[in-house]
Order: C-alpha cells, then sequence, then structure tokens
C-alpha cells in the first residue's frame, strides 16, 4: 500500500550507562492525500519519529513500511536513493543551498538522480509558480524573504513527485501571517497532489489545516480528538 | 559538476584566494623546475647531447672524468667487443682563454677545452663557420656563448698559463661542460695542454680522460671482465658523475619534493576547512537524498577546475618570467617538464581534496534535522 505506516516502533537510545526509550510503541498510518500534525512538548520524541519516517534513523524494534518498503531492510545507499525518490523534506528553517537560485534549488534535486530534462525544468517552473514564486526564479537565497525561502523549500520537496511530504517546524522562523500562508500551501499541494504529509510542529495555530492531530509525550504517540470538528469544517475552504 | 561550478560562481572571493596560492605555488613549482633544468643543462650539455649510450672509465674513478686517464688505443679494442657499434676518446680540461689582440684581464673567460677526434660522433654541428679539420691542430669550435661575449670566427685564442693558441673557425650551440662554455679541439691539441707537465700524463702513451662507446645493448658487466682496470656505465651515470651535477641536481629536486609536499597540506588544509564549514548543507543535501558520490563528485570537480585554472595561469606566468629573467641565469624550461610537473600538481590538489570528500561520506544527515533529543 502507499502512504506510510508505523506498526509498534520502538527507538532506543545509549547514553552513558542510560537507556533513553525515545519512541515507545508508536503505530500510525497516513494514507495518500492525508496530512496530518504531530506535536508535543520539546523532549518528547517527535524529531526521532521523523527522522524515522524520514529514513534518517533505523527504528530499534517495530516496522516502518514507506510505499510498500521496509526501512529496516535496505542499505544505506538505498536510504538516500529512497529519501530522493519518494520523501520531501520541508525543514524547519527553509535550509536552501546558499549559492543556487530558486529555480537550481529544484533543479539540483532532480540532478542527483541524472540528467535535468526540459520537463523537469517545466514542472520546476509549474510548481513555482503555484507557490508564487513566478518572479523569483533567478534570485538567490540571500535575497528572499523568510517566507518565499520556505515556499521555495516547499517546492524542492514536491520537485520528485514524492509519495510522503515530511516538515519539520515549517513555521519555526516565520511571523504568523508568513506561517498561516506556508502551511496553507503545504496543505493545498498536499490534497492537490495527492501526497501522505506529516508535519511536526508545536505551533498549535496551524493544526486547523490538518486532518488528524496526534499528540507525542514521553515516546508515546496518542490521536488527539479535540481539533478533529474544527478541521474538518477548515479543511472545505481550502482546495 | 552543476554544483561545483554554481558555487564557484557564486563565492568568486573566497576560490580567488585558493586559486591565487595554487597559482602561486604552481609558478614557484615551474620557476624551480625551469632553473634545475638550466643548471643541469649548464653542467652537462655536451654529455647529454652526446650521441653515445655508454662511456668506459679508468678503474676506480667513480664515473669522472678528472678522475680518470686511459690509452686511445683501448678504443680500438672496445670496437672490437660485442654491441659497441662505434668507441672514441675524449679528454676535457677547464682553461681560461684571451683573446689574442686583447691583453685587457676582463676580457678572459673560463672555458672547457675538450679533445675529441674530428668528425666522429662526439663532434657536434656547427650553427656558423666550419668543422674542425683533422690536420688543422690550431682551429677549433666554441660555443656561442664566446660569440656572445664578443669572440668571432677567424680569432686568435691564447691559454692562460699556457703557450698554446687557438683559432676560433666555427661556432655550435647549447655545448656546454661543468658549467663552462666548451671549446672543442682535436684530442693532440689537448694533450698538448692538459699534459704540458712532464709527467702528468703518468706514463700513459696518447691518454684520453675516457672513451664513449655507441651501442644501445652493450653489456656493462661484461666489458668491466674483458677489460682491465676499466668500469663502463650509462651515459645518464656519468652525466651524474659531473663534478656538481648530483648536488646541484639533488638540491633542486629536494625544494621541489618540499614543495609539492607543502602544498599538499596546504590545499589540503584549504578544501577541508571550506567542507567542514559547509558541513551542515552537506548534511541537508544528504537528507534530501544526495548520495555521497554526488557530492564526492561535485568536490572533486571543483578542486580540478580551481587547480586547472590555477595551473594555467601559472604556467603564463613562468613564461612571461623567463622572458624577463637576466641572460646569465641558467633557465630553461622544458615543456614536458612542465606538462609533467603540471599532472602532477593536478593529481596532488585532487589528491589533497580525498580527506574532504572522506569527511562528507562521513556527515549524518540526521543533522539536518537539528535538534534531536
Amino acid at each position: 500500500m502507499s502512504g506510510i505506516q508505523f506498526k509498534n516502533v520502538s527507538k532506543l537510545y545509549q547514553q552513558g550507562e542510560n537507556q533513553v526509550l525515545a519512541l515507545d510503541d508508536v503505530s500510525l498510518t497516513v494514507e495518500q492525500g492525508e496530512f496530518i500534525a504531530v506535536i508535543g512538548p520539546s523532549g518528547s520524541g517527535k524529531s526521532t519519529f521523523l527522522a524515522i519516517a524520514g529514513a534518517l534513523l533505523q527504528s530499534s524494534e517495530g516496522e516502518v513500511i514507506l510505499n510498500g518498503k521496509n526501512l529496516n531492510q535496505l542499505n544505506p545507499k538505498d536510504l538516500a536513493r529512497l529519501r530522493l525518490e519518494e520523501i520531501g523534506f520541508i525543514l524547519q528553517t527553509s535550509n536552501l543551498v546558499p549559492y543556487l537560485n530558486v529555480l537550481e534549488q529544484l533543479l539540483v534535486v532532480k540532478k542527483m538522480a541524472g540528467k535535468v530534462t526540459k520537463e523537469d525544468k517545466k514542472f520546476a517552473k509549474d510548481l513555482l509558480e503555484n507557490l508564487g514564486l513566478a518572479a523569483k526564479l533567478k534570485k538567490f537565497p540571500d535575497q528572499l524573504s523568510g517566507g518565499e525561502r520556505q515556499r521555495t523549500a516547499i517546492a524542492r520537496a514536491f520537485i520528485n513527485n514524492p509519495s510522503i511530504i515530511l516538515a519539520d517546524e515549517p513555521t519555526a522562523s516565520l511571523d504568523s501571517k508568513r506561517a498561516h500562508e506556508v502551511v496553507q500551501l503545504i496543505a493545498k499541494e498536499t490534497k492537490t497532489r495527492n501526497k501522505a504529509a506529516i508535519m511536526v510542529t508545536h505551533d498549535e495555530r496551524m493544526l486547523e489545516y490538518c486532518d488528524k492531530v496526534y499528540r507525542m509525550e514521553d515516546g508515546r504517540l496518542k490521536h488527539d480528538n479535540s481539533f478533529k470538528h474544527e478541521n474538518s469544517k477548515r479543511l472545505s475552504t481550502i482546495g | 559538476m552543476f554544483l561545483a561550478l554554481k558555487e564557484l560562481k557564486h563565492g568568486k572571493f573566497r576560490f580567488l584566494m585558493i586559486g591565487v596560492i595554487t597559482v602561486l605555488i604552481a609558478w614557484l613549482v615551474f620557476i624551480l623546475s625551469g632553473l634545475g633544468n638550466g643548471l643541469s643543462t649548464l653542467s652537462a650539455a655536451t654529455f647529454k647531447n652526446m650521441d653515445a649510450h655508454y662511456v668506459t672509465f679508468e678503474e676506480g674513478s667513480r664515473a669522472s672524468m678528472s678522475r680518470s686517464l686511459l690509452n686511445e688505443s683501448l678504443a680500438d679494442e672496445l670496437e672490437k667487443a660485442d654491441d659497441v657499434s662505434a668507441a672514441t676518446g675524449m679528454g676535457a680540461t677547464m682553461g681560461t682563454v684571451l683573446n689574442e689582440s686583447s691583453s685587457a684581464d676582463k676580457e678572459k673567460v673560463d672555458v672547457a677545452i675538450l679533445g675529441i677526434t674530428p668528425g666522429n660522433f662526439l663532434e657536434p654541428d656547427v650553427i656558423e663557420g666550419n668543422p674542425l679539420q683533422a690536420n688543422e691542430p690550431l682551429e677549433v669550435i666554441a660555443n656561442d656563448t664566446l660569440k656572445k661575449k664578443g669572440f668571432e670566427i677567424g680569432d686568435t685564442l691564447k691559454i692562460e698559463g699556457s703557450l698554446e693558441k687557438m683559432k676560433i673557425v666555427g661556432f655550435v650551440e647549447n655545448e656546454t661542460y661543468n658549467h663552462l662554455p666548451a671549446i672543442f679541439t682535436t684530442l693532440d691539441k689537448w694533450r698538448t695542454i692538459q699534459f704540458a707537465a712532464p709527467g702528468s700524463d703518468k706514463g700513459i702513451k696518447n691518454p684520453v680522460n675516457a672513451i664513449m662507446l655507441q651501442g644501445e645493448n652493450i653489456d656493462s658487466e661484461k666489458l668491466n671482465k674483458l677489460f682491465k682496470n676499466t668500469e663502463t656505465v650509462t651515459k645518464s651515470t656519468a652525466v651524474q658523475g659531473m663534478p656538481g651535477y648530483k648536488e646541484e641536481n639533488g638540491t633542486i629536486m629536494m625544494m621541489l619534493a618540499f614543495l609539492l609536499a607543502i602544498s599538499t597540506f596546504v590545499l589540503g588544509v584549504f578544501f577541508y576547512v571550506l567542507t567542514l564549514q559547509k558541513s551542515n548543507q552537506f548534511g541537508i543535501l544528504k537528507a534530501i537524498g544526495a548520495s555521497n558520490l554526488f557530492l564526492g563528485k561535485a568536490i572533486v570537480a571543483q578542486v580540478f577546475l580551481l587547480s586547472f585554472v590555477s595551473i594555467v595561469v601559472g604556467i603564463l606566468l613562468t613564461y612571461g618570467t623567463a622572458l624577463i629573467l637576466p641572460d646569465g641565469m641558467p633557465f630553461s624550461l622544458d615543456f614536458k617538464l612542465v606538462i609533467i610537473y603540471s599532472l602532477l600538481l593536478l593529481v596532488i590538489s585532487i589528491l589533497s581534496s580525498v580527506i574532504s570528500v572522506r569527511k562528507v561520506t562521513k556527515i549524518d544527515p540526521l543533522q539536518a534535522i537539528g535538534r534531536l533529543e
């Protein structure tokens, strides 16, 4: 099946003498077209969760199935390939390459996979246009505003047509107007392109755009129903 | 290549600085190699130019002309040995000459007087005038350095400390021996100069310093056994035996070796620091799917481009420098050597980037997530 599935996933860290249980028996399924949020205080295991979902870290126990592939069975080279083809990362600060312009930020991802075709270029331009960056194609990151940078990062996450989008505190460095814009865009792109998306955040204002909200506490993941009503109301206004 | 080029373009100043350092290193390498080449030419051009493959010396002379004395008749015997196609004696002595018409001390010139048999393979072609004649013992041919010092064809030379005289009939080029311009004369004439003092020939009839052999497949061991009191060595060993040759060459080579070793480290550290600075960036690229190969290629491509351009600039600067160096400076650039050192520098700078590539493969993409508990 497509989307991403966590089956009883635990992660144990060795810290000197002590063992830290960062993830404790987490199970979760995110279907295509679904946008979920994971919230929780710092130290709750959100980042570990995201790192495992993003194939950057392997779980100690349990299985993670991404688009039909069991991540525990892949070697580092295959994992890099999988990150390139199946996962779109949107990181905390946009983390763009400082010496590439907006269009090149997207094309470099294509370069990693091989050649850049004309279609790739067109797709990149369309993506950027959708995100309101049509006039900024030749600008370098230091010539962009925070919101524009984050929108470039969103476009970069979508360039390879991945099956899953992972967002790590995408609004951390933005004011609330831009933050709303950015999360709205992630939600919109997720819906129109039918991706499974997970956003890790502590910004509760952004939860209204998500289909489901999970709360992480001491490594345990719980479905939080309190946002449900509001979400469905808001979602009908998008897209 | 994509990342490499884009970054070079964006960070012009930073890369310009590294480029300048590479240019300076390349420049210095080429100048040193030119000087080394020039010095060794000055020291042994005559030996290097002559069309011989092996040289026979007196046993115990350790491949030095000045320590060796043989009977010329040995040449005829050697010529009959296996694989020897030709053999001829040669003698060398240092002297100071002066134009007969002049008595000014400042017009004296130090020269190497080389005795050969006129017309055989040791005699270089003249670029001006006539070659040596066996029946004209007065006539000599001289290196064109003398021409630059004001000597002309037809001039008669006095030899200091001797009553002997010589007449220049021709000029040759690139003939220097033991750092001095060479004057070629007949063996007989050379003997009268070299062995003017009674007993200085140690009683050997028709003495020569060494016998030059032609024949690529000569077995020197066999010749050593066959002819008592001789030792036969390759021409390059004989060149090494020139006074001061090994020492000069060794000095230059050591400087070059140190320079190359130091430049490996300097460039390596530069690239490493650059890579460290960007380690967060590489982590992010890895998180979004860049493979080690992709990033490694970007680094090597960048180093290659930077070094290539710098080396080309270094070569141009070197040839520019050669134009303004003073005339007497023993500087001669060998194009083949320049190419060899360029390739060596290129390999060295790419090797120096290996440590950076290694660093990149070690970067954990997890650091892109940043604040992992």
